[in-house]
């Protein structure tokens, strides 16, 4: 399960704002998809079953993708 | 219900990416699926990637252009391609097909035109290493050489012997147009050297002096350096003409045009700073106007281009080898053609298309070449949208000087490919290791 650092609102569009310290950001549906999963409490390999249910991918590319995904948002200081 | 197309999951950052820029949204977000009508993954199917692919329907289109433009502006007017840029046998024979002449910079490449069938007497044969049996062959076939140095003068002063005649020339000037100017090449005209040597070409009676050439550099997009190179040969033959007696039959102002591509250290992009062929010809045409002599006896203009004719009518076809995540949290994304085939990269900071439909989320990434090298970066930070391992990029205009100047290093060299009303003719195959090997010999003493 993963921690959000700061209090986070995403909106529809997946235009998602940090409310501590003003940054901005923009996800994709996937990434947002992922996101919101996220916020759900879901783990890996749920939120990958999830990806893979709502999307045409193969598994092997939606864990790299999701790996990736949630390097970038270490990266960037969100969980 | 049916499943959703995937892309790859992706967040940006607001204030370092992903946000439209001054000049609006990144084009590389709309995919270019074709060429010239084919599609691009048809042709990497087919011919390979990476590939080099020529529109030749482009090529024409840009020569009749430019000769359009200076044609409308000076009586006595020719083109001649300068060979160096690309001389790729189709690219030289199809612009010789639309009238051009050759300019070559070596015996090299004097054989290419001439294999081609070009007569002497439309080969221009420029640059500063000439070697003695390639001058004479220059001068029995009756081409225009422009001499670059006094050695090479004396050189031809004993062809004159030797052939038993009166040779013409042009001499190759230099001036101080641009920063940092080319004194590199020819004499100099504020020095005084320039008329000292023609003074003493003539005084010779073994040589003639009927031609100036000028060439002030390479991507010049300042009008005002060819204004001024026009006005110096203009003022620098009257002072010839008037004391020392020559007749010009032509002046040669050399190329230099720049093409649509972005220099590094460029702040517009090229689109918006490169002149058009208009321009070029209002500079250097009104300026040689301006002698007021009667049509009839206006010397012969020859312009030299290379880059302006030929960036643009290639692309290069290029496939996602690999991408990574860098330490730094920007993407990284690796191409299977690198800078031995794109030499160029060291100047431009090349545009790049998309060619399948990968989102418009488009994301701050490193491009490096395929090379194992750690110089092989094709664009340090060029907003892509979510490209994959096995789609393919096309990168542009890359026409100019990457194919004649590209490494055998590494990788073997793709192929060429060219295309007109719809038909796709090879016009150089891709290479093979038996290509690259072929001049080498394995002493028996080194074998194991």
């Amino acid at each position: 399960m993963y921690e959000f650092k700061n209090e986070l609102t995403m909106s529809k569009s997946g235009f998602l704002f940090d409310h501590s310290s003003g940054q901005t950001y923009t996800l994709n549906p996937t990434g947002k998809l992922i996101f919101e999963k996220m916020q759900e409490g879901l783990d890996d390999e749920a939120i990958l079953s999830t990806l893979i249910e709502e999307f045409e991918v193969e598994a092997h590319i939606a864990r790299r993708d999701l790996e990736d995904f949630i390097r970038q948002l270490k990266e960037m200081g969100v969980i | 219900m049916p499943k959703q197309k995937y892309i790859k999951p992706i967040i940006i950052r607001h204030a370092s990416a992903g946000m439209a820029n001054k000049f609006g949204r990144p084009l590389t977000a709309i995919p270019t699926q074709r060429i010239e009508g084919i599609q691009i993954q048809e042709l990497a199917a087919n011919y390979g990637s990476p590939l080099f692919v020529l529109s030749v329907r482009e090529l024409r289109q840009r020569y009749r252009e430019l000769h359009r433009a200076f044609a409308n502006r000076y009586p006595n007017f020719q083109i001649a391609y300068s060979y160096k840029t690309n001389y790729l046998k189709s690219v030289c024979s199809i612009l010789h097909q639309e009238g051009a002449w050759a300019e070559v910079v070596s015996g090299f490449e004097y054989d290419i035109a001439r294999d081609l069938g070009m007569p002497g007497n439309q080969i221009i044969f420029n640059g500063p290493y000439k070697k003695r049996d390639e001058l004479k062959r220059a001068f029995i076939d009756g081409a225009i050489v422009n001499i670059d140095n006094y050695d090479e003068l004396n050189v031809i002063e004993s062809l004159a012997d030797e052939l038993g005649k009166t040779l013409e020339i042009g001499v190759r000037l230099n001036m101080n147009l641009n920063n940092p100017p080319w004194y590199k090449f020819g004499f100099n005209v504020e020095s005084g050297q320039a008329y000292d040597v023609v003074r003493r070409a003539q005084s010779s009676g073994k040589v003639k002096v009927v031609g100036l050439h000028i060439h002030a550099g390479t991507y010049i997009d300042d009008l005002t350096i060819y204004q001024k190179a026009a006005a110096g040969i203009l003022q620098f033959y009257q002072s010839i003409r008037n004391q020392l007696g020559v007749t010009l039959k032509y002046w040669d102002l050399g190329g230099g045009f720049a093409s649509r591509n972005t220099l590094h250290w460029a702040y517009l992009p090229g689109e918006q700073t490169c002149p058009s062929y208009s321009q070029y010809a209002d500079a250097i045409s009104s300026t040689l106007m301006s002698i007021g002599l009667p049509p009839n006896e206006m010397p012969r203009l020859f312009i030299e281009p290379g880059r302006a004719l030929v960036d643009e009518p290639f692309s290069l076809i290029t496939k996602v080898v690999a991408e990574k995540r860098l330490p730094s949290g920007q993407r990284a994304v690796i191409l299977d053609a690198g800078m031995n085939i794109l030499s160029s990269v060291q100047w431009y900071k090349y545009g790049i298309q998309t060619v399948q439909d990968s989102g418009t989320m488009v994301e701050d990434t490193v491009l490096y070449g395929g090379l194992c090298m750690n110089i092989d970066v094709l664009n340090a930070n060029v907003s892509l949208p979510q490209v994959r391992f096995g789609e393919y990029l096309l990168i542009p205009h890359v026409g100019a000087y990457n194919l004649s100047q590209s490494w055998q290093f590494i990788f073997l060299k793709p192929a060429v490919i060219a295309i007109e009303d719809g038909e796709v003719k090879v016009i150089k195959r891709a290479e093979t290791r038996e290509i690259v090997q072929a001049a080498e010999e394995l002493p028996d003493d080194f074998r194991f």
